[in-house]
C-alpha cells in the first residue's frame, strides 16, 4: 500500500537534479527555459532542485570532462535509491565535436548508467519534455 | 593617430630595441622585441602611449623556440609585442608589475607550454586537472594523445 | 570565525561548474581565489586537428549564449587570411544576427540578476519575452541556438520579405516590453536598492586588471570594439556607446539595459536598408601562410582570436580568449571586503559564460583555517533571508 503511494508520487511529480559536467551551455539554458512560462514543466510537477539528497531524476548535460568525473560520480552516489538518469543533448551521450580531445573521456555513460537518453545539439525543450514522459513510462512499467 | 604615425612614434621611442616592425592590416601593428627588453618595451608603452589593455597573450610552438604575442589594444589600434624564447630553456620574465590584469594568461602559458615565468605572483596551474601527470605540455607540437577505446554499454564496442 | 564555502560544481541557479574559495572573518570577505578547468576541453588542440569549415562549428560550441561571437570572429579572421571579402548583403545579415544575440543574451542576464535578487516573477517575465527573440532566430536559421548561419566568405541562408516584416513586427512588441522594464526600476524601489552598492570596482581597478565589457563600461570607460575597431558594417550603422557612473552592479544593469535599446535600433536600420545582391562568394581551400589577430564585441565584452595559417587546409594555431576570462582579475577585487551573501550577485554580475567556469564556493575560515562547503543556492537564501541583506542601499535612485 505504501509502495503504490509512493510509486505513485515518484510518477506524478519527479523531483529533477541539473547537474552540467562541462558542456557548452546551450542545453543548460534550454533545461531552464523549460520552466518558464512558454514550456512549463513545473505543471506536470517536475520540481529543479538543489541538492542530490532530494532528487529523483539527475539530468546531466555536457562531455564528461576529467576534473568533473569524481564529482560526478559522487553526486551520483549521494542521491537516494531509486535513482534515473538522464544523458542530455549529445554532448552527455557521445562527446558531441569533442571527441579526440584530451581532457574528455566520452559521453557520461563511461562513468554512471543512462537510463534515458535525450538528442539535440542543443536539445529543444519540448525534447525534454518528451524525454521525461518516456521516462515515466519506464518507471511504470518497471523496466529499468 | 594613424598607423603610420604610431610607427614612427615607436621607433624613435625604442630606437634599437625594435628588431622588426610591420603593419599587415589597418588598425593592427606588429613589432618584435628581444626577452631582455620585454620589459622595458611595456613600460613604454604604457607610459608613453597610454596602453594598458592586455587583450590576451598566445604562445605558439615553433619546432625550435617558443613565440610569445602579447595583444594591446586602446582607442584606435591593436599593438602586438612578439618575443622568442629557445625551446631548451623557455625562460620568461614576467610582465605583472606593469600590468596587473596579465596574471591569469601566464598561468596559462605555464599550464600548455611548459614555459618558466619569472617573478610571477602566484604560479598555479590553471586549467588543467589536479589528477593530471607533470610534465605533459598539451599545445606542444610533439604531443600527441591517443583516446582510449570506450565501452557503449549494451552494444558493440 | 571565518569559514570556507565552497560552492559546489552543481549549482541551481546557473548553469556552469567553477570553484571559489573565499577566506572569509566573520562576514566579510578577506581574500577569493578561483579554480578554473572544470569546464577545459582543449578545444585550441582540437582545432589544429580539423579543416577551416569544420573548425566553425567547433568554434560555436565553445559557448552556447554566445555561440555567433566565436563564429564570426573566427570567420572574419579567416577571411582576412584567405584575403576573400564577402558581399555587403552577407555582412549585413551577420551582424544582424549578432545584434539578435546581443538582444537574447541581454534579456537572459536580466532574467538571471532578478532571480539572484530574490525577484523571481521578474525572471519568468523577462524569459517569456525572450522566447520572442528566440522565434525570430529560428525563422531566421533554423535553429533556436548554435544558428551556424556563418559560412567562410559570408553567409549560408537569405531573408525574404515575409521574414523581414515578422522580425518588424515581433521588434516593435518587444520595445514596448522593454520599456516597461526600464520603467520598473522607479516603481520597484527595493530591486534598485538591493544592486546598488554591491561590488564596486573603480575606475582605474578596472583599466589596470583589463576587463572588458559592460563590467568596464560600468566604471565609466568607454571602450567597445565596435566603434575602437569597427568591423564588417559597424562604420556605417549609426550607435552610442553606453556608459554608466556607478561602478556598481546597478550600474551593469543600466549599461545591459541601455545596450538593449541601442540594439533594437540597429536591428530597425539594418533591416531597412539591406542592400540587394549575393550572400556568400566561393573560399579556397587553403590559406597562405599568415596570421591575424580578430576581435570582436560579444555581449559580454571583447572577444579575441589569433589565427596563424601555413599554407595547407588546417589551421596552425589557433587562440581564443574568451571575455570571461578577461573579468576575473576584476571580480577576485570585486569580491574582497564585499559580504559572504553578495557573492552569487557579484557573480552574475559580470555575466558568466562558464563555459569558461564552474560554480562552487569554498569558504575559508581566515583564523582556523576550517572548510566548509556551500551551494550558491544556500548563500543566496542567506541573503533574501536576511534583513540587513536585502537593501544596501536605500536612498539609491534609478539612473535612467
Amino acid at each position: 500500500m505504501l509502495q503504490k503511494l509512493t510509486q505513485w508520487s515518484r510518477l506524478k511529480s519527479p523531483w529533477i537534479l541539473h547537474l552540467n559536467t562541462g558542456a557548452c551551455n546551450a542545453c543548460d539554458i534550454e533545461v531552464v527555459a523549460a520552466l518558464t512560462p512558454r514550456f512549463d514543466v513545473e505543471r506536470f510537477g517536475i520540481l529543479l532542485e538543489g541538492t542530490p539528497r532530494h532528487a529523483d531524476v539527475i539530468i546531466c548535460t555536457g562531455p564528461a570532462t576529467r576534473q568533473m568525473k569524481d564529482r560526478l560520480i559522487r553526486v551520483y552516489e549521494q542521491a537516494p535509491d531509486p535513482k534515473f538518469v538522464m544523458a542530455v543533448g549529445a554532448c552527455a551521450m557521445s562527446g558531441c565535436v569533442y571527441r579526440g580531445a584530451y581532457n574528455i573521456l566520452g559521453g557520461i555513460d563511461q562513468l554512471i548508467p543512462v537510463d534515458v537518453y535525450v538528442p539535440g545539439c542543443p536539445i529543444r525543450p519540448d525534447a525534454l519534455i518528451e524525454g521525461v514522459v518516456k521516462l515515466l513510462d519506464k518507471i511504470k512499467q518497471g523496466t529499468r | 593617430m594613424n598607423d603610420q604615425a604610431l610607427i614612427a612614434k615607436i621607433n624613435e621611442g625604442l630606437k634599437d630595441k625594435v628588431v622588426a616592425i610591420t603593419s599587415p592590416a589597418p588598425r593592427r601593428i606588429f613589432f618584435k622585441v628581444t626577452t631582455d627588453n620585454l620589459l622595458t618595451a611595456v613600460s613604454w608603452l604604457r607610459q608613453e602611449l597610454g596602453i594598458t589593455h592586455l587583450s590576451t597573450i598566445s604562445g605558439v610552438d615553433l619546432g625550435q623556440s617558443f613565440e610569445l604575442l602579447y595583444h594591446f589594444a586602446n582607442n584606435y589600434c591593436a599593438i602586438t609585442l612578439r618575443a622568442e624564447i629557445p625551446r631548451d630553456q623557455p625562460v620568461l620574465p614576467s610582465i605583472c608589475e606593469v600590468i596587473p590584469g596579465a596574471i591569469l594568461y601566464e598561468r596559462e602559458l605555464q599550464d600548455m607550454f611548459g614555459i618558466v615565468v619569472q617573478n610571477i605572483p602566484d604560479g598555479r596551474p590553471l586549467v588543467l586537472p589536479d589528477d593530471w601527470p607533470a610534465g605533459n605540455y598539451p599545445l606542444r607540437k610533439d604531443w600527441k594523445y591517443e583516446r582510449p577505446p570506450e565501452v557503449i554499454p549494451g552494444g558493440k564496442s | 570565525m571565518s569559514f570556507q564555502i565552497p560552492i559546489g560544481p552543481q549549482h541551481p541557479a546557473l548553469k556552469e561548474p567553477i570553484g571559489i574559495r573565499v577566506t572569509v572573518d566573520g562576514e566579510i570577505i578577506r581574500e577569493a581565489d578561483l579554480r578554473l578547468g572544470y569546464n577545459h576541453r582543449g578545444v585550441e588542440k582540437l582545432a589544429e586537428q580539423k579543416t577551416w569549415t569544420q573548425n566553425i562549428y567547433l568554434m560555436e560550441r565553445i559557448c552556447g549564449i554566445c555561440s555567433h561571437s566565436h563564429a564570426t570572429c573566427y570567420v572574419q579572421g579567416v577571411e582576412k587570411l584567405m584575403e576573400i571579402e564577402p558581399p555587403k548583403r552577407g555582412l549585413y545579415i551577420r551582424i544582424l544576427v549578432s545584434e539578435l544575440e546581443r538582444v537574447h543574451s541581454h534579456l537572459l542576464w536580466l532574467g538571471v540578476a532578478g532571480h539572484e535578487a530574490g525577484f523571481d516573477s521578474f525572471f519568468m517575465y523577462v524569459w517569456r519575452d525572450r522566447e520572442i527573440v528566440m522565434d525570430i532566430l529560428e525563422t531566421i536559421s533554423g535553429n533556436r541556438v548554435h544558428y551556424a548561419i556563418n559560412a567562410i566568405g559570408g553567409v549560408r541562408r537569405d531573408l525574404d520579405e515575409m521574414q523581414i516584416k515578422h522580425i518588424l513586427e515581433s521588434l516593435e512588441v518587444l520595445r514596448q516590453r522593454s520599456d516597461y522594464y526600464r520603467k520598473l526600476g522607479t516603481t520597484e524601489p527595493s530591486f534598485v536598492a538591493r544592486l546598488a552598492g554591491v561590488g564596486y570596482l573603480s575606475k582605474e581597478d578596472a583599466i589596470s586588471l583589463c576587463a572588458v565589457g559592460p563590467t568596464l563600461r560600468a566604471s565609466g570607460v568607454p571602450m567597445d570594439v565596435r566603434q575602437d575597431d569597427p568591423y564588417a558594417v559597424y562604420d556605417e550603422v549609426p550607435f552610442e556607446v553606453c556608459t554608466a557612473e556607478t561602478c556598481d552592479v546597478l550600474g551593469r544593469t543600466v549599461v545591459r539595459i541601455k545596450e538593449l535599446m541601442q540594439s533594437y535600433n540597429i536591428i530597425e536600420f539594418l533591416l531597412k536598408n539591406l542592400p540587394a545582391g549575393p550572400i556568400a562568394v566561393r573560399a579556397p581551400r587553403k590559406a597562405k601562410p599568415n596570421e591575424v589577430v580578430s576581435r570582436y564585441e560579444a555581449p559580454r565584452g571583447e572577444n579575441i582570436h589569433y589565427i596563424k595559417s601555413n599554407g595547407s587546409d588546417k589551421p596552425e594555431r589557433l587562440k581564443v580568449r574568451a571575455p570571461t576570462l578577461a573579468n576575473y582579475a576584476a571580480t577576485i577585487k570585486m569580491l574582497k571586503n564585499g559580504f559572504i551573501a553578495d557573492v552569487p550577485l557579484i557573480f552574475a554580475a559580470i555575466d558568466p559564460c562558464i563555459c569558461c567556469a564552474e560554480r562552487s564556493v569554498a569558504i575559508v575560515e581566515a583564523k582556523s583555517q576550517k572548510e566548509r562547503i556551500v551551494t550558491m543556492s544556500s548563500l543566496r537564501n542567506l541573503s533574501l533571508r536576511t534583513e540587513n541583506y536585502k537593501t544596501r542601499k536605500r536612498e539609491a535612485e534609478w539612473p535612467l
